[in-house]
């Protein structure tokens, strides 16, 4: 369960460039939702994502999860709770590594990290059970680089790394949005089915309003610093893209100018 | 034409194999974390001066002196690492600072500008006494114990810790994503290459039969000429690869300088050297961004 109690995120503050960028957000996503997240650009929802993992910190507010005060742990502390796929696939994975070496750096994240080899035979059974259900091939290929690897691997590797050991939580940060459209919709897919099967807490951040309905149980806007709409359950599965627009037409009192979050 | 003798050939070999180790601590700062790392110019003369004074003034046991001027070298490392990460100066702005402090600290330690170790007891003093003269055993001695280093670093990246380095340098937003204490590592990484460092200016200063406050001028570039000239000629594709090629590239990189200095038409003198270095350095470095047929050419030679 993820908690955000009044997050205030205020950039450069007390100098001419001053730009809150968070205004008080109250959220709680419960133990195993699949919470989606849209909004424009500079609307929040970045900073929402960067304030979970650690990113940043807040100005003022807390930060819990699954009942553990965590606003003021720095990010490899909070990685013990809380996996994150990156939006560019080069971030997510070390490309001078190779595939097994990501997979052994991911085990770490929950399993301390010692003196001991890191790639063991464990490591490699388990990296390959979980790579050969995507029906990529790479599962045969665990020694080769991962930067010999297309964006779309790469972002399946980053997936799985990101559910291996105890994870809780899973944030997802436009984790699609830099692969090619074939390849999105069955990174989707896996997304998708990971979650179910982990029963993962997760927060998928996208651009694209369509995906935000299709996937997961519960839709957020971000507009200006603030969630201007929180829908789930049956209002949400009979929603289309245009009923979200005008619902943010009626609260908002003006239109959508983002193009990028209709389009795909 | 005799380019070398057997005694300046031998002599080559050993003080490029203590080069070796050098390049060993600048793969582990430049290329494994990526942190430029200037305070083995004071980490070297550093080791030496440690390993001088504790024989010759406090009576040490050569081994333990030498390692001990290793354990002063991994200080000096962590210092500079600090100023880095938790102060956030710029990596070789932290460096140089340590360097500079390093050469007031080396002279206090020395309490003057060089220490002889002339006569006194050193790691080579075992030789004593043997048929074989010492600059035959010793060359031997140096690369058991760049060997055992090597071994050593390469298991050490291959452990939990050590992946988490290497990843640490490679990719600092994933290796935190995934847990890993990115600054920790920066310490621990940067100390030990100075600990290296200082490792091999102890040694070098128990060939040389001295330690002098000067000896640390151009040992970042040597280091660092040693893995861009290995990893050029023999490019790596695993860890164990690439530190093969440092400890190679400080081979031949001594060759390269010793013959350029004995080639009497080409007029150079042995204080020459480091225009030598800094050339090779620069020429190698070109050779390998430009597209030119040369770079080509030698790119191909290089991969094969």
């Amino acid at each position: 369960m993820i908690v955000l109690s009044d997050i205030v995120v205020t950039f450069s503050k007390g100098t001419p460039l001053e730009a809150t960028a968070l205004r008080g957000i109250d959220l709680i996503v419960p133990a195993g939702q699949f919470l989606t997240v849209i909004g424009s650009n500079g609307a929040g929802k970045s900073t929402a994502l960067n304030v979970i993992a650690g990113l940043i910190k807040p100005t003022s507010g807390r930060v819990v999860i699954d009942g553990l005060d965590v606003t003021a742990w720095p990010i490899h502390k909070r990685a013990q709770l809380i996996s994150r796929v990156f939006q560019d696939p080069k971030m997510g994975t070390c490309e001078d590594m190779t595939i097994l070496e990501n997979f052994a750096l991911a085990r770490g994240r929950t399993k301390p990290r010692g003196f001991s080899f890191a790639i063991d035979g464990g490591i490699r059974n388990e990296a390959a059970e979980r790579l050969e259900p995507l029906k990529l091939g790479l599962e045969t290929r665990l020694d080769d680089k991962v930067g010999l690897l297309s964006g779309g691997q790469r972002q399946a590797i980053s997936l799985l790394m990101a559910t291996t050991g105890q994870t809780r939580v899973l944030l997802l940060d436009e984790h699609t949005a830099a692969l090619d459209p074939k390849i999105r919709e069955t990174v989707l897919e896996w997304t998708r089915s990971i979650v179910l099967e982990f029963k993962l807490t997760t927060v998928m951040v996208t651009h694209s309003m369509a995906q935000a309905l299709q996937y997961g149980d519960r839709t957020l806007m971000f507009h200006r610093g603030r969630i201007v709409f929180d829908v789930s359950g049956e209002e949400r599965r009979s929603m289309s893209v245009v009923d979200l627009l005008n619902l943010f037409k009626r609260d908002q009192g003006e239109d959508l100018s983002d193009d990028a979050l209709l389009l795909d | 034409m005799v380019v070398m003798s057997l005694y300046e050939f031998l002599g080559t070999i050993e003080i490029g194999l203590v080069f070796g180790i050098v390049a060993l601590g600048a793969f582990l700062s430049f290329r494994v974390l990526g942190f430029p790392d200037l305070t083995v110019e004071g980490s070297f003369p550093l080791g030496a001066a440690v390993v001088a004074t504790l024989i010759v003034g406090w009576g040490w046991d050569p081994w333990g002196a030498t390692l001990a001027a290793a354990g002063a070298g991994f200080g000096a490392g962590i210092a500079t690492a600090y100023l880095n990460v938790r102060f956030n100066i710029l990596h070789i702005l932290a460096g140089i600072l340590l360097a500079i402090s390093l050469y007031s600290i080396n002279l206090r330690i020395m309490d003057g500008p060089n220490k002889p170790l002339l006569g006194a007891r050193t790691i080579f003093s075992v030789f004593e006494g043997w048929k074989t003269p010492a600059y035959m055993l010793s060359p031997i001695l140096i690369l058991i114990v760049v060997v055992v280093i090597k071994i050593a670093l390469d298991l050490f990246l291959s452990t939990g810790i050590g992946m988490g380095m290497r990843a640490a340098g490679a990719n600092p937003a994933m290796a935190a994503a995934n847990g890993i204490d990115v600054g920790r590592m920066k310490l621990l990484g940067i100390g030990l290459a100075n600990a290296l460092t200082a490792f091999a200016g102890a040694l070098f200063a128990q060939i040389y039969g001295a330690a002098d406050a000067y000896m640390g001028i151009g040992v970042i570039i040597v280091g660092l000429a040693s893995v861009i000239v290995g990893m050029t000629i023999l490019p790596s594709r695993t860890i164990w690869q690439a530190t093969l090629a440092c400890l190679i590239g400080a081979l031949l990189y001594r060759f390269a300088v010793a013959l350029a200095l004995n080639a009497g038409f080409l007029g150079l003198k042995a204080s020459d050297v480091q225009l030598v270095t800094a050339l090779l350095v620069a020429v190698t470095l070109i050779v390998q961004s430009s597209g030119s047929g040369m770079g080509r050419l030698l790119r191909k030679i290089g991969s094969r």
